[in-house]
């Protein structure tokens, strides 16, 4: 099992701001590139700065790709929703964790977001848990790298390796299923949608190719 | 949170309230998300403290067959009979 290093998680949080700020209620492939050059401290963010790409020109690009209709709009919050009903989110996650313990919580998560007999009263995900993370196969993709190229972790170079991966290979046909069309449409993304980093990097004027060598590079230098 | 969009959203949000289907629907949505995790919480809080279904089911208001379907098997059942 190839674990993500401290840089890597920490650059997964600064993704998941990244959508929050664009009112995104998922963190993409797209959101993790954002995230790399808000970071910026890693060699795969010079990677990218040396192809002319920076965190303000990602985050227009992004926007662009709003208007574009390949990433959606901004949507309110499953907080700001739940106030519209006098509902205070924040004191109900609280009071639960309090009471019944954090697993105790995710295994409740599980048991309603999972697959449960005939699906009766599955939910897509629920607003006590964090945002889904949409970029689990680029997440795949870099651990199959570390494993190839003999590395003990997922660092951020290789992180963004991934997200070149995955914007070269199809998402798996196991994942298209109603539930996860539900997970989909509950976050306002279109049907088709398999990360858009691919377009992102596009509208930045990346060579997949040539970033990919130049990551490939880096890494060898890193690991001898 | 992210300052200029999320402030927006709340704007729209709070003035629209749920007369906006969109708004609405969404917070009905996210309503369940909430009630189906609470609920499976409670179900396994009372199934450990070795509650029958017949009681889960009265407090619930519904059949001891619609939450004997909902949730058992796997883990809550095994945790049971483990005892």
């Amino acid at each position: 099992m190839i674990g993500r290093s401290e840089h890597v998680r920490r650059v997964l949080d600064l993704a998941r701001d990244e959508a929050d700020r664009l009112g995104h209620r998922y963190v993409g492939p797209e959101h993790v590139v954002l995230g790399l050059l808000r970071d910026g401290t890693s060699r795969a963010a010079r990677v990218l700065e040396a192809r002319g790409v920076g965190l303000e020109a990602a985050r227009a690009a992004l926007r662009h790709l709003v208007e574009r209709g390949v990433v959606p709009g901004p949507r309110p919050s499953d907080a700001e929703l739940l106030s519209t009903l006098g509902i205070d989110l924040g004191a109900i996650r609280r009071s639960t964790e309090r009471t019944f313990g954090r697993t105790a919580l995710a295994r409740a998560t599980r048991q309603a977001t999972r697959a449960r007999r005939g699906g009766v009263g599955r939910v897509p995900r629920t607003p006590l848990r964090d945002p889904p993370v949409l970029a689990t196969q680029a997440l795949y993709h870099a651990g199959e790298q570390a494993r190839a190229l003999g590395a003990s972790e997922v660092g951020p170079e290789l992180l963004l390796l991934g997200v070149v991966t995955d914007v070269r290979t199809p998402w798996p046909r196991c994942m298209w299923n109603r539930w996860q069309r539900a997970l989909w449409a509950s976050v306002g993304l279109p049907e088709r949608y398999q990360g858009a980093a691919g377009s992102l990097l596009a509208a930045l004027g990346v060579d997949l190719d040539e970033l990919r060598a130049a990551l490939l590079a880096e890494l060898r230098d890193a690991v001898p | 949170m992210g300052e200029e969009a999320s402030s927006e959203v709340t704007a729209v949000a709070a003035a629209t309230s749920s007369q906006d289907p969109e708004v609405g629907l969404a917070a009905v949505a996210a309503l369940r998300g909430l009630v189906e995790v609470l609920e499976a919480l409670q179900v396994e809080n009372a199934r450990a403290k070795g509650w029958s279904w017949q009681q889960i089911a009265a407090r619930l208001g519904v059949t001891k067959q619609a939450v004997h379907h909902k949730y058992a098997g796997g883990r809550f059942r095994l945790r049971r009979e483990s005892r």
